[in-house]
């Protein structure tokens, strides 16, 4: 299509990456600039550069220390539970297995902060349920402590590793069965072939989906939040949320801290880039093979409790802690009939503060997926389909997001448009502004996946049979992308809801947020009213898709006939 | 119907450092079915994309009609879709969100003719393609040889001046392909379209072209009649690109040649008598003949030349015709032969070739 819009191609690419650089390079730039200035730490810009801040980060090693600990721990969880589901699922007869692997999406959907609300409820020393339980039989203080670097590490592995189950899952049904029956057939024995054949094939995916989750881990925010911050136990996210909430904030600190932060993701996130396009992966040859089932005869049960019992923690127990929390007047292990009340539910929705941000959050999401929708489309198509001068460079720059955490590029933002000369700071559209920069990735990929399995000539038959530009989009591109961009549609919805790290930040007094506000009420209020308000969050997504999926349903029976 | 030529002068692609197609001319009578013919990576397919207008050639001109398409002084780029142009593609490129009918009536709804129109003229087309009963069916749900008709029907229903096929049946099954080539060429005729063809299939390039260009490395080699390039291939890639052939070198005696024919020595001794159609060869010669036109017989033939005594070495059933392997002359000869009388492997026989079918090779 761009053959037949020819004024000039790198003029259109220099357009499109000038402006992806801005959206995304212009923060980074800030915070960067930010994390130099050694003069006064309110002064903007800077009046002195030096690298002070950085020498000074010494006296935070404990804060990095708790990082890598908590990071390391659950990686090492999140990736045995990938490993043990990804080989039960995709290797073995386990009942049920189509089943469970639907069903491995959930743990993604109920959220870090969710998760990290719920295992509060349930593992806090002195009010959490099981401790409560752990007193009534007899025991003395308590029996878990979540408000611990394991605790924190336990609930962000319960969270990562259905993303670890995803990559590995992915690798393991891609090897060719072959590999292993060759093994056999020559003469090698069960456990020689998974030792020598199948463990060393699917060890380079195992291995990018350790760093990948290791990198995704330092940058997590929200369960470091609600668990550490009762013991004052400090991850680098939350002490930089801490340094710039605090009075007076220390910009420089925070900002040097998140340039760290930041170097060490890029740096793992390469790494990971380096082993996935790198030719160690020679189980991956595009065909779609399907998977040689193992018949594990009596294992079967024990693996079957192995999945239940995943999707029990990381899923059943969580949402029904959050539900039976927010029908009580006082959270308490035991129920008594006086204690449940729908009270709650009136408070939480009789507060114009949550109401606004209830509001506002859907309001926002749906500006995001709409406009994002749009917006990442072009982008796609710019780069995987125009032959574009320097298209790869663009991709590079867009895909940039991904290795900053969230919490960190808001607080480039934060420095970046307070200087902007249109005054959008405290309100939503700074936070419009930093969905679409930080969820470039995630629609990036959704859209890119779909335009990738169109075959070209798809649209250059249409080219052929004589119809223009806007012809072939109107029937031919356009109808073929609907379920692409109806997907993301729905995931940049989502994750726009449910955004913390950036929102946290960003938002103004006037412009808040519900994601931000359900972790205000957690500190603030009641542990009663901050369960109804999570649950009230994901009611409102819930019918907010609902809508959607009737309205896009009928879009695409009405453009089917 | 309407038809079209085709003159494409000095073509040239380049992909960046890449150079695709390398000065290219050829012409396409009005009415003529061309073939593309050569290996993977030889520039036909992106010689074909530059006439369809998918592809923007570095240099070079296209007239399609007489009127310049491409040209690149003055600058002309007319785009694909005001070509008039159609193509049947590798893939089929069959819309799977539309009806079999949609997909078919495409083109003609694109010109905007009156729907009674549309329905006549696809009814039509997807009789002539053998599928008058399945317009209304989703095209995502056709096995591969009915979309192949449908990508067919869409390509001339709105009657194209130059129908352009890319590798068309290279996605179907030998026997498919095979049945489908004869219904190709019928279909040709009966529409009597200008077409130019692209396919990196011997068979399928002999059965259906009334000219065969064959390209290699962005240039053409060798531009003839099915028969002429079968017969008398210009140089080794052409005789062993198209079919197969025995190699013969030898030293040229011009001392023996008369009645127009050409000689030479092999190393060995034996004498070949061949033809040299316009060649330029120097005192080294090589010589090609097919394996089909070489002759095994247990008595010695009564023809004066091209007569040799050789021994069975290695005898291969293949079905349709058997395939010797010939101990001759120091070397193995191939000979395929579709003669019921079988030759046991250490026979002595001997080998002759008629002069026409020897012929002397450029290198």
């Amino acid at each position: 299509m761009i053959r037949s819009w020819r004024p000039g191609p790198r003029l259109v690419s220099l357009l499109v990456g000038g402006g992806a650089a801005v959206l995304v390079l212009y923060p980074i730039a800030y915070l960067i600039q930010a994390s130099l200035s050694v003069g006064d730490p309110q002064a903007r810009p800077p009046d002195a550069y030096g690298l002070a801040n950085y020498a000074d980060l010494g006296r935070y090693a404990h804060i990095f220390g708790n990082t890598l600990l908590v990071a390391a721990v659950a990686t090492v969880l999140a990736v045995v539970v990938g490993f043990a589901m990804g080989w039960i699922l995709s290797r073995t007869n386990v009942p049920g297995r189509a089943a469970f692997e639907q069903l491995m999406a959930l743990p993604y959907y109920v959220t870090p902060l969710m998760g990290a609300l719920a295992w509060a409820l349930i593992g806090s020393p002195t009010s959490g349920f099981v401790n409560q339980i752990w007193r009534a039989l007899g025991g003395h203080g308590h029996l878990i402590d979540i408000n611990t670097p394991w605790g924190i590490a336990w609930v962000m592995a319960l969270f990562e590793g259905a993303v670890a189950f995803v990559m590995i899952g992915a690798v393991m049904k891609s090897m060719d069965p072959a590999l292993e029956e060759a093994s056999q057939v020559l003469g090698a024995s069960r456990l020689r072939t998974m030792l020598r054949i199948t463990l060393p094939l699917v060890l380079p995916g195992v291995l990018g989906a350790a760093i990948f989750v290791f990198a995704e881990m330092l940058g997590s925010f929200s369960a470091a939040l609600v668990l550490g911050l009762p013991n004052r136990f400090y991850v680098v996210t939350t002490a930089m949320y801490q340094l710039v909430s605090q009075y007076p904030p220390r910009f420089p600190t925070a900002a040097a801290m998140g340039v760290s932060l930041f170097a060490v993701m890029f740096a793992m996130v390469w790494v990971y880039r380096r082993i996935v396009s790198g030719g160690s992966y020679a189980t991956i040859t595009g065909k779609a093979f399907r998977p040689r089932v193992m018949d594990v005869g009596r294992l079967r049960w024990p693996f079957l409790g192995i999945c239940l019992g995943y999707l029990g923690v990381a899923v059943i127990l969580p949402v029904l802690t959050i539900v039976y929390a927010s029908f009580q007047r006082l959270t308490s292990a035991f129920p008594r009939r006086d204690n449940f009340t729908l009270a709650i539910y009136a408070t939480a929705l009789s507060l114009d503060a949550v109401r606004s941000a209830l509001w506002n959050s859907l309001l926002l999401g749906f500006a995001t997926a709409s406009l994002g929708v749009v917006l990442m489309g072009f982008l796609a198509w710019l780069i995987y389909r125009s032959r574009l001068p320097g298209a790869g460079v663009i991709e590079y720059v867009l895909m940039f997001p991904q290795a900053v955490p969230r919490l960190v590029f808001a607080f480039g933002m934060l420095w970046a448009w307070l200087v902007f000369p249109i005054p959008i700071y405290g309100t939503l559209w700074l936070l419009l502004i930093a969905y679409l920069t930080v969820f470039l990735p995630l629609g990036l990929r959704t859209i890119s996946g779909v335009i990738l399995q169109i075959d070209r000539s798809l649209e250059e038959s249409a080219q052929m049979c004589g119809a223009t530009w806007g012809y072939r989009l109107r029937t031919v591109t356009m109808p073929l992308l609907k379920p692409g961009l109806v997907a993301a549609w729905l995931l940049l919805f989502i994750a726009s809801v449910r955004e913390l790290g950036a929102s946290i930040l960003l938002m103004g007094p006037k412009s808040k947020v519900i994601t931000p506000a359900i972790v205000e009420s957690w500190f603030s209020t009641s542990s009663e009213l901050t369960a109804a308000l999570a649950l009230l969050q994901t009611l409102a997504v819930a019918a907010a898709l609902a809508i959607m999926f009737a309205v896009a349903r009928r879009a695409v029976q009405a453009g089917g006939e | 119907m309407s038809q079209a030529s085709i003159e494409v002068r000095d073509l040239v692609v380049r992909y960046g450092a890449v150079v695709a197609v390398r000065g290219v001319t050829f012409t396409v009578g009005a009415g003529e079915h061309l073939t593309l013919l050569g290996p993977s990576g030889c520039g036909k397919t992106t010689t074909l994309r530059a006439i369809a207008g998918l592809e923007r050639p570095t240099s070079g001109e296209i007239r399609i009609g007489g009127s310049p398409v491409f040209s690149s002084s003055p600058a002309v780029n007319v785009p694909a879709e005001r070509r008039g142009l159609s193509m049947v593609f590798q893939s089929y490129a069959i819309w799977p969100h539309m009806t079999v009918f949609d997909n078919v009536a495409y083109g003609l709804r694109v010109r905007r003719r009156p729907e009674a129109e549309v329905t006549t003229r696809v009814r039509e087309a997807l009789d002539l393609v053998q599928l008058g009963d399945l317009g209304a069916r989703s095209a995502s749900k056709l096995s591969g040889g009915q979309q192949q008709r449908v990508a067919l029907a869409r390509a001339f229903v709105f009657s194209p001046s130059v129908l352009l096929f890319d590798e068309p049946l290279s996605n179907l099954d030998a026997k498919l392909r095979a049945e489908m080539r004869v219904e190709l060429k019928e279909l040709q005729r009966r529409l009597d379209i200008t077409s130019v063809y692209v396919t990196h299939d011997l068979e399928e390039a002999l059965a259906i072209s009334d000219r065969i260009v064959v390209m290699r490395d962005g240039v053409i080699e060798q531009v003839g009649t099915p028969a002429e390039i079968y017969d008398r291939p210009r140089n080794t890639f052409v005789a062993d690109f198209v079919g197969s052939a025995n190699l013969i070198r030898g030293r040229r005696r011009p001392d023996l040649e008369r009645d127009g024919l050409v000689v030479i020595q092999t190393p060995g001794g034996a004498l070949v008598h061949g033809t040299s159609p316009d060649r330029r060869v120097g005192a080294e010669a090589l010589m090609a003949v097919r394996t089909v036109r070489l002759r095994l017989e247990r008595a010695r033939p009564e023809s004066a030349v091209n007569a040799w005594p050789a021994r069975i070495r290695q005898r291969v059933f293949q079905g349709d015709f058997t395939q010797y392997h010939v101990d001759w002359d120091g070397r193995l000869l191939i000979v395929r032969s579709a003669a019921p009388d079988p030759l046991a492997e250490g026979d002595e026989v001997f080998v002759s070739a008629e002069p026409r079918y020897c012929v002397l090779l450029e290198e």
